[in-house]
């Protein structure tokens, strides 16, 4: 990789409580130069007949990824900042495999590019020093990216998780969600 | 720490001897064989060697073995035939042409393809050329005449294939086929290049040997390799012998850098097609329909064999009614994980902030 | 005169509204742009800080602007994609003169300008000055909004000048100037953080101001408790405290409840009532009566949690109300807006701290723009045109005779109604749609229609301007310098980022060559947009709404300044109210009687159900500017009506069907979106489309008594199920419907 100014004590931090399921940082992810005018991120309602609840999901940048494992091409590799990146657009074959298997429902399948495609992180930006362009731009702070401390100080009573129970799996990652003080895992089902 | 793969490495072994072996044949005993281009074959041996252990390592891992085996079941299948049109049609579309690369942008397919097809008739050209088994001869008969046209003949496998006038269309083509192919290269390298170099979104996620060194090699290749045309042709041997040497020195290298680095993806490509001919026939067998969502995301033939997959891999993802985490869409998915979450923020006192 | 030259199909086709994608790899130079230039926000109140990147005289991008204090770089959808308006291919390049049965043709400046001018006079000698009429609207800088005042009191000599504020917080502003005798939210946003309880009321402010959310959350995450009046289930609604989904049209039912709870049950602020305040009694007289009971009865809205809302607010110690157009927009949004500050007034939170009270001015320059002008009752510095001192001074500044300043004016509904009865003939406009934005707006359209003469400013041609003789290719936000003033009350810059394309012109530079084509080239002698600012800081002097201690530079240096601000050393007023010095003739606030009346439609057997209109979060306003701009119509790319599934089942309707709306003023067909996030008696319809598509069809033209703002927010309606199913949304081509 090229030189980098990718911080190391910035984090990702999410509340879904906060979303407001605007899609500015679908808009803003777009603007991103990593994805040509694609959105990354995912907003969509939980089940809009009975709930106006969104919720907002970026890639988590699992310590053991999914995705990367069931790749048959080799084409998601996780960097040393834990950044786990799109695919290779040389090897990525199309199959789907990470779409079906990434347990958070990220990456995305571009049929018109047979290419999978997913957050990184805001690559281009994180690497010389800056927010990711959704974090930057979320009204609510849903999204937020910044240092641990930080989060500590604005949100006193909510603590950032990052461990998942998915059925007998056990998750970890990069990014953390935000819960109720004093949690350790989320279990999702 | 690299262990050998014994499977990979039997299969290797088996095809360099095969390679060998055909070189041998193919040339007539080596008659035909040019002593010269003996580097070159080394090279290409190394290559084939290189290609069918990474192949065959590749086909061992668990995601590529589930495909690898659906594949073999394919040819059994009643809809083999139905399939074998699709295959065809689509490694015209996709592999000839690389359709999916044109809505990425259209630079970019043009520069693909250029790479791609002048990458693919040098490959075309120079294997068979390097193993002997094609060479061009004066037709006898009218080489002695002087009065009629001069015929050449070219040979595959020791076989007349064709004859065509010197001095023709033909002959100019077919003798200036590599310097056609330099020129696709470059252009396309050029095109590449450009974007590598001026796009943002490139430049932050791209690192130089797994994408610009591939570049520079191409461009070293073909610039030497018209160079070597241009040189007598033109300039009257100028710098030949250090264009000669850095030509194969390229080569050479690019040879035993297919199984490493980026151009592996060449020999990865078809894969692509076994992965539509999957989706294909996992329609034919019906869809997976998502417990949040209820509606239809991918074939369940894909749900199921990930399932297996994952659970090779090391992740357990059933719940505790029997039912997988994969049964959900991706959409279905980042739902529940939201319900989760929101359940857990009202388990806490109700407090969804702070 | 001004019917459409040709079809609405053949003008779309030739002059838009086309959606506008940026290219795949982004515009060219957005890496490397030559400038960075940081304004703001073209859309609404927030007025969020934002850098646009030019390469080229060409806006290629945005880059948040992380110090600008109010947003921090947040921003919401339309503020991501605004700088597609920019190098759109819709934008109006050329003057424009209409051409009967082909459409319109390109003409010079010189002809536009003859042209108009001399309709102006024709019609002016023939039926008399007033029968030439201007609107206006408040997306407009605070510059141009009071150019247009001037322009058309002394160039245009007519008394008919009224904006689009009209329809956005024109109830707030009376009401405000009842109770304060000033009309400004009291404090900035920044004091949301620490309240204990915040109301929100009729303001949708996840989907319509959405990057106030953070504030409001950031009291949550200090332990705020948040109470939401709305009929629907909103974003913001939906983790709220407390929601009462009020029926529509009877919100000072509820707050006179709660006013009554407050009183029986001594949640008062006695000394503050005493000291502070007139007119308690008679309001409390007034409120006699609304029992909890009959507040549920009237509202729809349990007792019990009523009864919650009034404990909360008169135990806390600290808190906020704000309000928007959802109590605004009605024939009693004056009472509404009295009936919030009477609850404010009665619990003295005001004036301190974390406590304050406000409406949310919806459009961009909302506040800006309705203080310095061009209302039709008004002149700068939120001077009354009536009141003989404020008629003199301003009189003065414009070196003109107080006796040739025309008088009160009509207002824009009422202007519509004049054209219509054919008493008005002539009419230039900039900046407002009123065939998308106004009521009942097939009567509109009519109006349009019988106008002899129509002059247009416009940067994109609008299903308004379709209609115009002559249409005058402006500026946008973008390519002019000026102030604004956003929702808080603070001033601050927007810049001139790029030129403006082809022969299009700034706004002032059109405005000012009529007026010296009109013969008052003498009272407009103004070189930049500083100097039109500088004598507005001299009109306003003195006045409620003081600007004249604000500078461009010191607005530039300290990235805004709240107004009022009397003097150059004055720092600006955040807060206002602190020396409980109100701005009312005996410095008190007015407690004001609100008796709780019926809205001007109500249901009944033949039309049951009750209609409400609001917006979506990737829509703004009528749309000229965000319906071409791709992404944001592809977010929400057609009306659907929001209908509970009680309501669907009475029907027989179900998801996704298309369904015919039935009003006394017509129908039209949408598709059906059943959801449990809305009264069963009510269905939902946001406004920003045109034409068949367009929710202002079924909207009645009932005005409030004082502040003449149409009731947007309550009609009468039936629905049918058609049987038929609506294909998919992108299909559907809303944004360009006819």
């Amino acid at each position: 990789m090229p030189v980098t100014n990718y911080s190391t004590n910035q984090e990702f931090f999410v509340d879904m409580q906060r979303c407001i399921g605007c899609k500015a940082c679908e808009m803003a992810c777009a603007e991103c130069e990593t994805n040509g005018h694609e959105s990354m991120i995912h907003v969509n309602y939980v089940d809009r007949a009975v709930t106006i609840q969104t919720t907002v999901q970026v890639c988590m940048h699992c310590d053991d990824p999914a995705c990367a494992n069931v790749c048959p091409a080799d084409a998601i590799s996780k960097d040393e900042f834990g950044v786990v990146h799109t695919a290779n657009t040389s090897r990525c074959i199309g199959c789907s495999n990470c779409v079906m298997a990434c347990p958070f429902g990220v990456p995305k399948k571009n049929e018109a590019y047979d290419l999978m495609m997913k957050c990184n992180m805001c690559y281009d930006r994180t690497s010389a020093g800056k927010k990711p362009m959704c974090a930057t731009v979320c009204p609510t702070q849903a999204l937020f990216y910044g240092t641990r401390a930080e989060m500590a100080m604005m949100r006193p009573n909510s603590t950032p998780v990052n461990n998942f129970i998915f059925g007998n799996e056990n998750v970890s990652t990069k990014v953390n969600i935000m819960m109720p003080k004093g949690s350790t895992v989320l279990r999702v089902d | 720490m690299f262990s050998l793969n014994k499977q990979a490495f039997i299969n290797a072994t088996v095809v360099s001897i095969i390679t060998i072996a055909l070189v041998f044949y193919g040339s007539r005993e080596l008659q035909n064989f040019d002593p010269a281009l003996i580097a070159y074959l080394f090279g290409t041996v190394f290559a084939f060697f290189g290609v069918v252990y990474r192949y065959s390592v590749w086909l061992q891992r668990p995601p590529t073995r589930m495909y690898y085996k659906r594949t073999w079941e394919l040819i059994w299948n009643r809809q083999f035939f139905s399939h074998l049109w699709f295959f065809i049609k689509e490694f015209v579309q996709n592999i000839g042409f690389q359709k999916f690369i044109y809505p990425r942008g259209r630079s970019r397919w043009i520069g693909h393809f250029l790479m791609a097809a002048g990458c693919t008739l040098a490959f075309a050209i120079t294997f068979p050329l390097t193993f002997g088994w094609i060479h061009f001869t004066l037709n006898p008969e009218s080489g002695l005449d002087p009065g009629t046209v001069k015929l050449y003949e070219a040979h595959f496998f020791g076989f007349k294939m064709m004859e065509f006038e010197v001095g023709s269309f033909m002959a100019f083509m077919i003798f200036h086929a590599l310097n056609w192919s330099s020129w696709m290269v470059i252009i396309g390298v050029l095109i590449f290049m450009r974007r590598r170099l001026t796009q943002p979104g490139l430049i932050s996620t791209q690192s130089f040997e797994g994408d610009l060194l591939p570049l520079v090699l191409l461009l070293a290749i073909s610039v030497t390799g018209l160079g070597l045309t241009y040189s007598y042709q033109f300039m009257k041997g100028f710098a030949y012998d250090f264009m000669a040497v850095t030509h194969a020195i390229t080569v050479i290298m690019f040879l035993i850098w297919i199984p490493f680095g980026k151009f592996f993806h060449i020999i990865q490509r078809p894969a692509q097609l076994g992965a539509h001919i999957y989706k294909r026939e996992g329609m034919r067998r019906g869809m997976a329909v998502c417990l949040h969502t209820g509606k239809e995301f991918a074939t369940q033939m894909h749900i199921d064999d990930l399932k297996d997959v994952t659970k090779e891999l090391g992740f357990d993802f059933t719940l505790e009614d029997g039912t997988s985490h994969l049964d959900l869409s991706p959409e279905g998915k980042r739902s529940r994980l939201a319900m989760a979450h929101l359940k857990a923020r009202q388990e806490n006192g109700g407090k969804l902030f702070g | 005169m001004a019917r459409l030259p040709v079809s609405a199909e053949k003008l779309i086709e030739e002059f838009g509204p086309h959606l506008n994608y940026p290219p795949k790899e982004g515009y060219a130079g957005r890496d490397e742009p030559d400038k960075e230039v940081k304004t703001h926000c073209c859309f609404c109140g927030m007025q969020c800080g934002m850098k646009l990147l030019v390469k080229d005289n060409k806006v290629v991008g945005f880059e948040p602007w992380m110090e600008f204090p109010y947003n921090q770089g947040r921003l919401c959808p339309k503020g991501v994609e605004r700088y597609l308006q920019n190098n759109h291919p819709d934008r109006l390049i050329h003057p424009l003169q209409r051409e009967e049965g082909k459409g319109f043709k390109n003409v010079s400046w010189n002809s536009a300008m003859e042209k108009t001018v001399s309709e102006i006079k024709r019609i002016q000698q023939q039926y008399g000055n007033d029968a030439f009429a201007m609107l206006s609207g408040v997306s407009l800088s605070n510059e141009k909004s009071y150019l247009v005042g001037k322009f058309a009191r002394v160039a245009l000599k007519t008394a008919n000048l009224d904006y689009n504020g009209r329809l956005c917080m024109v109830s707030a502003g009376a009401g405000n100037k009842k109770a304060f005798g000033l009309d400004r939210i009291s404090n900035s946003f920044e004091d949301l953080e620490r309240a204990e309880v915040i109301i929100v009321t009729g303001a949708n402010v996840s989907e319509t101001f959405p990057t106030l959310t953070h504030w409001i959350w950031r009291a949550r995450d200090y332990g705020a408790k948040l109470i939401v009046v709305d009929p629907r289930m909103i974003p913001l609604a939906r983790t709220a405290d407390l929601h009462l989904p009020v029926r529509p049209g009877t919100d000072s039912a509820l707050y006179g409840a709660m006013l009554k709870y407050l009183a029986d049950h001594d949640m008062l602020d006695h000394d503050f009532i005493d000291n502070h305040t007139s007119g308690f009694q008679e309001a409390l007289d007034a409120v006699q009566g609304y029992t909890l009971e009959w507040a549920e009865q009237v509202t729809g809205i349990e007792k019990a949690k009523i009864e919650l809302a009034a404990q909360w607010w008169g135990k806390a110690s600290t808190s906020f109300l704000l309000h928007a157009r959802g109590i605004e927009h009605h024939t009693k949004g004056v009472d509404n807006v009295l009936g919030c500050i009477n609850l404010v007034l009665a619990t003295g939170r005001i004036g301190k701290p974390y406590c304050g009270y406000g409406t949310i001015t919806g459009q961009g320059n909302g506040q800006g723009g309705r203080e310095h002008g061009h209302k039709c009752d008004q002149l700068p510095g939120n001077r009354d045109i009536t009141n003989p001192e404020h008629r003199k001074i301003v009189s003065d500044i414009w070196g003109i005779n107080e006796k040739d300043l025309p008088g009160k004016g009509l207002t824009a509904y009422e202007l519509i109604e004049a054209i219509h009865r054919g008493e008005v003939k002539g009419l230039i406009s900039i900046c407002f749609n009123p065939i998308v934005s106004l009521p009942n707006n097939n009567f509109v359209r009519e109006a349009f229609e019988k106008l002899e003469f129509y002059a247009c400013i416009d940067f994109f041609m609008n299903e308004t301007s379709r209609h115009a003789d002559i249409i005058f290719p402006g500026s946008l936000q973008e390519e002019e310098e000026g102030t604004v003033t956003s929702a808080e009350g603070r001033v601050i810059r927007v810049r001139k980022v790029v030129d403006c394309p082809g022969e299009a012109r700034p706004d002032t530079s059109i405005i000012l060559e009529l007026a010296d084509r009109l013969g008052a080239g003498d009272k407009f002698k103004f070189e930049t947009s500083e100097d039109i600012f500088n004598e507005l800081r001299v009109a306003s002097r003195g006045s409620t709404a003081d600007y004249y201690g604000i500078t461009y530079k010191k607005i530039e240096d300290n990235m805004g300044i709240f107004w009022p601000c009397p003097t150059l050393d004055h720092p600006g007023t955040k807060r206002l109210w602190e020396d409980k010095k109100f701005c009312t003739p005996d410095q008190k606030a007015h407690f004001n009687p609100v008796k709780y009346r019926e809205p001007g439609e109500v249901t009944d057997e033949e039309y049951p159900v009750v209609m409400t209109t609001g917006r979506v979060v990737s829509q703004y306003l009528s749309g000229t500017q965000t319906r071409r701009i791709g992404k944001l119509v592809d977010n929400f790319p057609e009306p659907k009506v929001e209908i509970h599934p009680q309501l669907a089942k009475k029907y027989n309707i179900r998801q996704d069907e298309i369904i015919r709306v039935v009003t006394r003023r017509g129908s039209a067909e949408f598709p059906a979106n059943i959801v449990e996030t809305i009264r069963t008696d009510t269905i939902f319809l946001p406004y920003h489309w045109p034409g068949r598509k367009s929710a202002n069809q079924f909207t009645t033209g009932n005005l409030d008594p004082i502040s003449k703002i149409p009731e947007f927010k309550v009609c009468a309606c039936r629905v049918e199920g058609t049987g038929v199913f609506a294909g998919p949304s992108t299909d559907s081509k809303a944004y360009a419907s006819t």
